[in-house]
């Protein structure tokens, strides 16, 4: 038998850490989305039939228009958490280059003005005119001859945003569940299926959201494979690794994924599947992302190395 | 320049808890909060039992998560070893807190930024020594500089066999222990 008795504990840290919420689950949640979005919109820009504005799909205008509003979203969340907000404009007097949230604050800081130009230079013609500034419309014309060379920094920076979240959370040693050299991939790849469930949700044309789903089919079968590597790099480590894979992550992990995936199966296998399905399947896995982040941040916070000094 | 370390001699602890009172009364610590706490483990059943009474506090690690996490420059390291925090930098991020194995760190309520142990930075330059080693009444915390071969830190930390917490953690604490059962 064991007993601990501690005088002086902190509730903030024991029995468990509790300084990260439901606001940070969101921003992580926006911020893969996002990453997603730039990443898909800005591959679909170079594809040989969006050289025209009729050819090119109705993702090449809805990334890099979506991208920065969800993104300034997300840092509404972080901001929300920070406990000296005020205090927020050190973020951009100092860089870290140790410290994954200094790279964030500053990628972030970069990617919001440079996908609002893409953003501006990926307007069509025809739709030019909801500009309502005449310089904005100008720059924005302007600016169209550069929509490939934007698309291919908004592609770099996309796959940045998706990874750097999880490269902060794995460089905790202290948080055995979050120090997996798989999380950054897990990351990038958990914001490409919600970027691409996004895209099935709002895009116009109904052979565009069929092309989104079986793309989606194929990022998420890679997301059980990294889960599974997830798994595997925890289960041969130190024992608070192997302890930190508690139960109901395991559920809430493959039910984000497992769930959304056995209902998108048979709509590829369908020739022409209601687009009501096709938009429930979508939900869903945006919903079973949204509870991956969630449980990520509050299981993270759950397992602990200190623990292990005292037993 | 000094460097500063401390050493817990876990063998004369009697868990008083006069350090952890001790503590909150010189830094004027938020209440429900602490800077040092004393972690008392018992193990068996009775009549073979054990009992470890293990004092806890900042390491002031030489290879500190806390300082190369924070993304502001708040949380800094001095040259004589003891980690810091500069409030004014400080944005209230939680980084530093989520970094520390030893979950040494926490937010001030009363203006949000990081707080913790100092090694009573205030009273060393005052020539005093921590206020918990001050107050300690069986001597089972021991501070002084390790660049000084005379100190009785640096005579402990060259004749005994001590152990770290967390070691496989590589943060090179500065608060050594002193006990007759391993730590893990
Ligand atoms: S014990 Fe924690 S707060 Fe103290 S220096 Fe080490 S990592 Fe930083
Ligand atoms: S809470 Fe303050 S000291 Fe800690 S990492 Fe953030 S800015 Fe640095």
């Amino acid at each position: 038998m064991k007993e601990i008795a501690i005088t002086g504990a902190n509730a903030i840290t024991y029995p468990h850490l509790e300084i990260w919420n439901w606001a940070i689950s969101i921003y992580l949640f926006l911020g893969g989305m996002v990453a997603g979005l730039m990443v898909l919109g800005a591959i679909s820009q170079f594809r040989p039939s969006s050289t025209t504005d009729a050819g090119r799909p109705f993702v090449c205008y809805l990334a890099p228009v979506l991208s920065p509003i969800l993104l300034s979203i997300g840092m509404f969340f972080i901001f929300l958490d920070l406990s000296r907000k005020l205090n927020a404009f050190w973020f951009y007097l100092n860089f870290n280059i140790m410290s994954p949230m200094s790279w964030g604050a500053w990628g972030v800081g970069l990617i919001i003005p440079l996908s609002t130009l893409w953003a501006l230079a990926s307007i069509p013609e025809e739709h030019r005119h909801y500009l309502r500034w005449p310089k904005l419309h100008d720059f924005s014309f302007k600016i169209s001859a550069y929509r490939n060379k934007l698309a291919g920094v908004n592609l770099a920076l996309g796959i940045f945003l998706g990874i750097y979240t999880g490269v902060l959370l794995s460089g905790y040693v202290a948080r055995p569940l979050w120090n997996s050299a798989v999380l950054p991939l897990f990351f990038l790849n958990s914001g490409l299926v919600s970027g691409s469930a996004m895209i099935i949700l709002i895009a116009r044309n109904y052979q565009e959201k069929l092309y989104f789903t079986k793309l989606n089919i194929w990022l998420t079968t890679a997301e059980i494979v990294l889960v599974l590597l997830f798994y595997y790099s925890h289960l041969t480590s130190t024992a608070p690794h192997r302890e930190a894979l508690i139960p109901f992550f395991t559920a809430v992990l493959f039910a984000g994924i497992i769930f959304p995936i056995a209902l998108e199966l048979p709509v590829i296998t369908a020739r022409r599947p209601a687009p009501l399905r096709v938009h429930l399947i979508a939900v869903l896995i945006l919903l079973g992302n949204l509870a991956i982040r969630v449980a990520f941040v509050y299981v993270g916070q759950l397992s602990s190395l200190s623990d292990i000094a005292r037993r | 320049m000094p460097r500063y370390a401390m050493v817990i001699d876990q063998r004369r602890c009697i868990g008083c808890m006069a350090c952890v009172v001790a503590c909150k009364r010189e830094n004027n610590v938020p209440e429900e909060h602490y800077r040092t706490r004393v972690v008392e483990i018992v193990e068996g059943t009775f009549p073979k039992v054990r009992m470890e009474l293990r004092p806890e506090l900042c390491n002031h690690c030489k290879n500190a998560p806390c300082v190369y996490n924070c993304p502001t420059g708040a949380s800094y390291k001095k040259e004589d070893g003891i980690v810091l925090v500069n409030k004014k930098r400080c944005v209230g991020c939680k980084a530093c807190i989520a970094a520390c194995p030893y979950d040494a760190r926490f937010i001030d309520p009363r203006n949000g930024a990081a707080h913790k142990c100092t090694f009573c930075e205030h009273r060393i330059k005052e020539g005093k020594e921590p206020a918990c080693v001050t107050t300690c009444l069986s001597r089972a915390r021991i501070f002084g500089d390790l660049d000084d071969p005379q100190s009785i830190v640096s005579k402990i930390c060259a004749e005994k066999h001590l152990r770290i917490l967390i070691a496989e953690a590589g943060t090179k604490p500065s608060v050594y222990y002193l006990s007759l059962q391993p730590l893990t």
